[in-house]
């Protein structure tokens, strides 16, 4: 049992403190729910719509199908979404959350009383108990809720869609929150930013857990100096990130091959928007994984992550501090707006606690920074903890970290910073696998889509469909070891990506020889729906 | 006798006295050498750090400032210093020059001012005098110089002041004051290069410099001296304010972050659409 709403206002009107205190509240009550929105860059006006799908089961994903219930804050809201209302689902007409306002306004004297009218009303319509609602309100609006029901009841939708609530502790994400909270496992203390949307909840993360734990957030002036700020923070001793968007990611460039070349560990999370240039500032595309992995001048390794569950952001967040730091390389959290302003729930046992703490090892004076080893990772260590001076260098640079021009040195460098790239793939993250191994066809996607190919791969085989799906969450560098159980050279191969030209379909090409038989492309700044992409498959399945 | 260093300078560059100073300063300064984190970007004067013996992050062109603000707020306990040229911190730098004298940090900041991209062979900086005629700008560079030093004391730095190469002992207890001072600290360096600047050399340093007696309190005052150029040009510390109050900094270098730390960040309230 599933029940989807919409709620469709102005930006300003309440639409979204709707969804934060419905989806907050779905929380306390044990319920499973997946919350997204549809926004568009302006403060006021405009129209933007907020979805959640409530279920008795986990839900990852928009349902793509007919709403149970649609509520109009505006007048665009019944024009655009009317018609995919299900023929017994319930409108609450503008003219309806007029009166919800007005009514609010008369019995509690405050018009904010009218957003949590409006989440009483749609607990009661799946069924909450006014007692219930009461015991899980927010402080303050316990009889703002109990008294909303009331309309539900005149207006004959109490427990017209009942759902059960079924989640056993629950915990609820979105994807920059579990970006963030990843980090801080991974040991990061210190994130310098400029704000650019869909990256800056990333920011506003780091500036609140900087209130009472031991962690730093600059703004800084722009992105050049962000990254230049997270590199030096870094080269102190402090784990360090990078946050921002393709547009500013465009202006750290210089930071990445800067990060290349001295081998300083950063972690740099770009939270994707459709470009190019300012393109459309809070719509989701998978559009820059060709631009960050070819950022920076020169050649030097690196890792990039696209993660497509909370538990895989938290767990690939964590990870990239510690691979960068043990490698001495800039590592990408690759992620969009979809993801970015998505809310999950997942249960408390899955969310990981262990933080990594950074060794500092101590060294004497005849430290080296570059120092030439077998393997190509030099030891490192920060300024000030003993008589090793640590020298770093942009130019090309002699084991001490002193420019040179010296060819054969310059060879040995390049040698051992690139040799790095060897032991990367050996560590190389593999990729979820679900469905059957024999399945006729597979369907590969990688970031923010891996759970939406998830359910819809799942509705196609229940409807008889031989397809399994295949989810990259490390992208870069991609190994044969990560597809060699899958035997996809047997099967018919779709890749799904949010682009408009399927620029991982051209990776797995580069990278894997594995060519795809289908593109399933999307750029209109939307996300996938799992009805969208269960018939597009099923048109290419039969 | 300072030993003989291999540097990539011309022979007569000024760049070589400020060495000698620095490595003196370093040597009497009351803070242990491996405290002392150098940052520079890229030109001739940003190779100051490799011919020292500290920590050094020698970063990119125009960007030894935040590197160093990021190492400050990492590591208060470390004493850091960027060093870069005029073109690297007042061009290419530009707005991070102005931007991290309004973050309050105890840092100091030298430049080698030359008037003159050295390193790619003599075209104008943002300090070049009008009219001065270069490879790029052979009908005289159109553009008025910057003052750096008018431009520091309207920010807000606290410390500003200009030594010159040609002076040593008067430079070196500069630097030293600027090092020592709790803030944000600006020596201008008036740093004759033989090679692509013909104008302002030595001698003609030497018939105009003069030394402040001490240093300006007044901020208005400041920017009228700082203002001085061509027949008089003063040298000293041009304005110096110890009532502004430096940013507290916070420790996170080793401080443990527990699970009960990260525990405390569950249950967060989302915060979207931004
Ligand atoms: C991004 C970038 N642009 C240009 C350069 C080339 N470049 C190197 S140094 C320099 C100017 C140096 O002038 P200045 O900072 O005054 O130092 P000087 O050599 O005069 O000491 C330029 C333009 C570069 N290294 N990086
Ligand atoms: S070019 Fe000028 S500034 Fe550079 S080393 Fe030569 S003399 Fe010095
Ligand atoms: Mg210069």
């Amino acid at each position: 049992m599933e029940f989807n709403v919409l709620i469709g206002g102005e930006g300003g009107q309440g639409a979204f403190s709707v969804e934060l205190e419905l989806t907050e509240i779905l929380t306390r009550l044990n319920y499973h729910f997946f919350a997204t929105k549809h926004y568009m860059s302006r403060i006021r006006g405009g129209h933007n719509f907020h979805m959640v799908r409530i279920a008795d089961h986990p839900v990852h994903a928009l349902n793509g199908g007919k709403w149970e219930m649609i509520a109009a804050l505006d007048d665009e809201t019944e024009a655009l979404h009317k018609p995919d209302l299900r023929e017994d689902g319930i409108f609450l007409s503008r003219e309806r959350t007029k009166e919800i306002g007005a009514e609010s306004k008369k019995l509690f004297g405050e018009i904010r009383a009218a957003n949590t009218a409006l989440v009483g009303i749609i607990l009661t319509v799946i069924g909450v108990t006014p007692e219930k609602m009461a015991e899980a309100a927010e402080p303050g609006k316990a009889e703002w809720l109990k008294k909303s029901g009331d309309f539900a009841v005149r207006w004959g939708i109490a427990g017209a869609f009942p759902v059960s609530a079924a989640a056993v502790c629950p915990a609820k994400f979105d994807g920059n929150q579990a970006l963030a909270f990843g980090a801080l496992l991974g040991g990061c203390r210190f994130l310098a930013g400029y704000p650019m949307t869909p990256a800056t909840s990333i920011l506003h993360y780091f500036s609140e857990a900087a209130e009472d734990l031991p962690v730093h957030f600059e703004q800084a002036e722009d992105e050049i100096a962000a990254i230049n700020m997270a590199l030096g923070a870094s080269y102190a001793g402090v784990r360090s990130m990078a946050a921002t968007s393709g547009g500013g990611f465009a202006l750290m460039q210089e930071g990445v091959s800067l990060a290349g070349m001295t081998e300083t560990p950063i972690v740099i999370a770009v939270a994707q928007r459709p470009g190019p240039a300012t393109g459309l500032p809070t719509r989701t595309e998978q559009g820059d994984l060709n631009f960050i992995l070819h950022a920076g001048h020169g050649e030097f390794p690196r890792v990039l992550f696209a993660p497509g569950s909370i538990v895989e952001t938290i767990e690939l967040a964590r990870k990239a501090f510690d691979l960068s730091d043990r490698y001495q390389i800039p590592v990408f959290l690759l992620t969009d707006q979809y993801f970015a302003d998505s809310v999950h729930v997942i249960e408390e046992e899955e969310i990981p606690l262990d933080v990594i703490a950074r060794e500092c090892p101590v060294f004497d004076e005849t430290y080296k920074r570059y120092r030439l080893t077998g393997n190509g990772i030099s030891p490192l260590t920060f300024p000030g903890l003993s008589d090793a001076l640590v020298k770093l260098d942009s130019d090309e640079h002699d084991e001490e970290g002193k420019i040179t021009e010296d060819p054969e040195l310059r060879k040995r460098m390049m040698d051992k910073r690139l040799k790095k790239m060897g032991l990367l793939k050996q560590e190389a993250v593999l990729p979820t696998f679900c469905g059957a191994m024999d399945a006729a066809a597979v369907v590969l996607c990688w970031g923010s889509n891996r759970l939406i190919v998830k359910e819809a791969v799942e509705r196609l085989n229940a409807a008889g469909l031989s397809v399994c799906a295949l989810h990259f969450g490390q992208v870069y560098p991609l190994t044969p070891a990560m597809i060699a159980p899958y035997r996809l050279e047997a099967k018919k191969r779709i890749c799904v990506e949010n682009n408009a030209t399927g620029q991982f379909t051209g990776l797995l090409k580069r990278e894997l020889g594995l060519a795809v038989d289908h593109k399933v492309l999307k750029c209109d700044g939307d996300c996938f729906t799992v009805l969208e992409l269960y018939r597009t498959l099923k048109g290419l399945l039969t | 006798m300072e030993p003989k260093i291999e540097t990539g300078w011309c022979p007569g560059c000024g760049n070589f006295a400020i060495r000698d100073v620095l490595e003196k300063v370093f040597a009497d300064l009351p803070i242990l050498r491996n405290k002392i984190v150098l940052t520079s970007g890229i030109g001739q004067a940003a190779k100051m750090p490799q011919y020292l013996d500290v920590n050094y992050f020698n970063g990119l062109h125009g960007r030894s400032l935040p590197p160093a603000v990021g190492i400050k707020l990492a590591r208060p306990d470390l004493t850091v210093i960027a060093y870069s040229g005029d073109g690297c911190m007042y061009g290419e730098g530009g707005n991070h020059f102005i931007q991290t004298l309004r973050r309050r940090l105890d840092i100091t900041i030298l430049v080698s001012e030359n008037q003159v991209y050295g390193l790619t062979k003599g075209q104008s900086s943002p300090t070049t005098a009008l009219a001065v005629k270069n490879d790029l700008s052979p009908g005289g560079n159109p553009n008025l110089p910057l003052n750096p030093l008018a431009l520091a004391v309207t920010m807000g730095a606290p410390f500003v002041a200009r030594g010159f190469a040609g002076d040593k002992e008067h430079l070196k207890a500069l630097i030293r004051e600027a090092i020592l001072f709790k803030g944000t600290a600006v020596v201008d360096i008036l740093q004759p290069c033989v090679s692509f600047n013909k104008i302002n050399t030595y001698a003609w340093y030497r018939e105009r410099v003069f030394k402040l007696e001490r240093p300006l309190t007044d901020r208005y005052e400041a920017i009228r001296t700082a203002d001085l150029w061509g027949e008089k040009i003063p040298i000293g510390v041009i304005y110096r304010n110890d009532e502004a109050p430096c940013r507290e900094i916070k420790e996170i270098f080793q401080v443990p972050l527990t699970k009960a730390d990260v525990a405390s960040r569950l249950h967060m309230r989302c915060v979207m659409m931004r």
